[in-house]
């Protein structure tokens, strides 16, 4: 882990970066190594692999008020695609050196009340079935919730005192929504026999203790009306979901390619919304989980900073 | 890594985080010569705490026939084979712990099951390891042998599903040792399941997140032991605490039959976890395979259980097994009985050590009728 630390703080310096190289974050977790390298070098590291135009993603602004949720709208055909490379996680344990998804196509759009990310990749099998063996497809978008140019957050899940928002979206929630009532044990295995169940026999109050992570309203435990997480994160370990979940986002998987849509309020709500002002700059960020490969959790691949510009 | 000791293999070892042993340690006993596999502490703990949605499969204690049961299939020999061999002889263990054969990127040398794994939860029941030829007599140890393994989690004392946890949901409780996982917590990432090589942690498909035996925490908090415990039909077990063999105290009945009898053995000691349930092993099975379960010190362990009559201590401690529902934090063994007290003092139990003997003649005479059955 040192070592591979060490690599990253020698690549930034190899390609000429300049800027200051600070020790890393103190994480919650007590044996993540400190991180060698800080945002800046990656945004200038990355702008030179994504020629995009301006070095980032432009948010094109367009017509309307509500979220930006169709991932097939139009809209998107007049944005051209920005490729961002994405490498695996390795300067926290666990991690997956060879992680499936190496790219994503991104795109970005906003009309002045919701941004919405469009990411699109290659992903031969769909997994949203969760057995113990058995992992779902997962795409988040990082935000800094502050973000000074001179000085963007960790883009590794931000650190104590730069707070990042992280929206995930996961198949397994996009499942729930098109399901449209209770995931039921037949669902997982069709041919399942259950006899009773405490919720079958015990009032509501009762049967909290029976349900486990449900009964204490874990947000991963319920029935999801939407398919994303909103949260927010200062280092490894710490990510925590939103008491108020505004972002929202759709996934559909098509012909080996998974194209979902991630929107947020560019209203903020304080402490932990980005600030998205028209004609602002900001930066963004990205992490994706391939199913098939068991990448879950710290098992993943992210990108740097993408600058990011919202149109006027 | 930071270095913690662990007095089970003799050694410091790397451990995730620093030695932090809990005021008081859950643990138990459970005398392997005397399961019936009758699987009571099973369903004991299934009614208590698995019935739910998504819980289905989960067994937090189970009984399985040695060599060839296992739940999840294949548990133990999967990972002792991506252990490899490793030298477990002498007091001091040469070999390496799972934390200290982590492959790069990981914690800890582990792996996720296959679901079809948890399929037979009774898989190779009472199957021997051979059959018996014509003319075959029976012979100590058995020449074609079995023997049952209850299971529940160890609450190790180094536990691999709390190193693992990249969100620290799970934890181990400073009061008493208990391993639980945080339902709030939890985001289903399955570490645990795979770090943890008593396969213990389990994950719920409906509500997405690992759940695992929870030692019957809000009995253990009100001085009454495990379930699995007090439901023992065999009378197997004793559920109590543990102390270090530094710290060591005689009077308390787990730490005589562990430290000063030294008839029970902890479960794989050699993967480095310090688990804190402690078997006493069948001594009808060849050392060779046992000392592979329990470590080095098996054949001692046996030779003191054989020998028990000579110590009426360990008698004592041993009648205490499924004598009541409560913890016994201190025994005292008199002439005739064996006596458990509660943390306080208070005395629990008098299990005399020759339970009286009541003649019932065949003939009833308050009935005047002939008894059928006179046992
Ligand atoms: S209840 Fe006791 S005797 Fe029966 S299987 Fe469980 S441990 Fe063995
Ligand atoms: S047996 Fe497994 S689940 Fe139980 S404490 Fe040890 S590592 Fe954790």
């Amino acid at each position: 882990m040192k070592a591979m630390s060490r690599i990253l703080y020698l690549t930034a310096l190899g390609l000429g970066l300049a800027g200051c190289v600070t020790s890393g974050p103190e994480s919650a977790a007590t044996d993540v190594e400190p991180v060698a390298a800080r945002g800046s070098h990656y945004a200038a590291q990355l702008s030179k692999a994504v020629p995009a135009p301006d070095g980032g993603l432009q948010a094109v602004r367009v017509a309307g008020k509500g979220a930006l949720l169709d991932p097939f709208a139009k809209e998107w055909d007049g944005v051209k695609p920005v490729t961002v490379a994405m490498q695996p996680q390795v300067v926290a344990t666990p991690n997956q050196p060879n992680p499936a998804v190496t790219e994503l196509s991104v795109r970005s759009l906003h009309n002045g009340h919701w941004l919405g990310v469009l990411l699109e990749w290659k992903d031969g099998s769909k997994s949203d079935r969760l057995v113990v063996d058995r992992f779902g497809d997962q795409v988040a978008v990082e935000l800094p919730v502050i973000y000074r140019a001179d000085s963007a957050p960790n883009p590794m899940m931000g650190a104590p005192g730069e707070r990042v928002n992280i929206i995930q979206w996961r198949a397994a929630f996009q499942a729930d929504l098109e399901r449209k009532r209770e995931l039921s044990i037949k669902d997982n295995y069709p041919n399942a026999a259950s006899d009773l169940y405490p919720d079958q026999v015990l009032k509501t109050l009762d049967l909290r203790s029976y349900m486990g992570a449900a009964g204490v309203d874990n947000p991963v435990a319920k029935h999801r009306e939407s398919p994303v997480l909103d949260q927010v994160a200062e280092g490894f370990g710490t990510l925590t979901t939103k008491p108020h979940q505004e972002a929202d986002g759709r996934g559909v998987w098509k012909n080996g390619v998974w194209r979902v849509v991630i929107t947020t309020p560019m209203s903020a709500d304080g402490a932990n919304a980005p600030r998205l002002i028209p004609g602002d700059h900001t930066v963004v960020a990205f992490a994706v989980w391939e199913g098939a490969a068991q990448e879950v959790g710290a098992r993943k691949s992210w990108s740097d900073w993408v600058p990011l510009k919202l149109a006027r | 890594m930071p270095k913690v000791y662990n007095w089970q293999i003799g050694r410091d070892m790397e451990y995730l985080y620093d030695e932090a042993r809990p005021k008081k340690q859950f643990a138990m006993v459970m005398d392997t010569n005397k399961c019936i596999a009758c699987q009571t502490c099973t369903v004991a703990c299934k009614t208590t705490w698995t019935s739910s949605r998504g819980q289905e499969y989960m067994f937090w204690n189970n009984v399985e026939t040695k060599p060839y049961g296992f739940y999840p299939l294949g548990w133990d020999v999967n990972i002792l084979d991506k252990l490899g061999v490793q030298d477990i002889d002498g007091p001091v263990y040469k070999g390496k712990t799972i934390f200290e054969a982590a492959p790069a990127g990981d914690r800890m040398l582990g792996y996720l099951p296959d679901d079809l794994d948890y399929a037979h939860p009774n898989l190779s029941e009472d199957d021997s390891v051979g059959s018996m030829t014509q003319g075959a007599f029976m012979q100590v140890p058995h020449m074609q042998w079995m023997h049952y393994l209850p299971r529940i989690c160890n609450h190790c004392t180094y536990p691999a599903c709390v190193g693992a946890c990249p969100r620290q949901s799970a934890y181990k409780r400073p009061e008493d040792g208990i391993v639980l996982i945080d339902q709030m917590r939890c985001r289903g990432y399955r570490e645990c399941v795979r770090g943890c090589p008593y396969k213990k942690p389990f994950f719920n498909s409906i509500t997405r997140v690992s759940e695992k035996c929870v030692g019957c925490y809000p009995a253990v908090e009100e001085g009454r032991q495990t379930q699995c415990t007090i439901t023992c039909i065999g009378k197997i077990r004793l559920q109590g605490f543990i102390t270090t063999p530094q710290q060591a105290n005689e009077d308390n009945p787990l730490d005589y039959i562990i430290h000063f009898a030294k008839v029970a053995r902890p479960l794989y000691p050699q993967l480095g976890l310090e688990p804190n349930v402690y078997y006493i092993p069948p001594i009808h099975v060849p050392p060779a395979y046992l000392k592979q379960l329990f470590g080095a010190d098996v054949a001692s362990a046996i030779a003191a259980y054989r020998k028990a009559a000579d110590d009426k201590k360990l008698l004592g401690a041993l009648l205490l097994f499924g004598a009541t529902a409560d913890i016994i934090h201190r025994f005292k063994v008199t002439d005739q009985f064996a006596i458990g007290y509660n943390e306080k003092g208070d005395e629990l139990v008098r299990v005399p050590f020759r339970e009286p003997i009541f003649l019932r003649p065949a003939f009833d005479e308050a009935y005047q009728s002939v008894r059928s059955n006179i046992t």
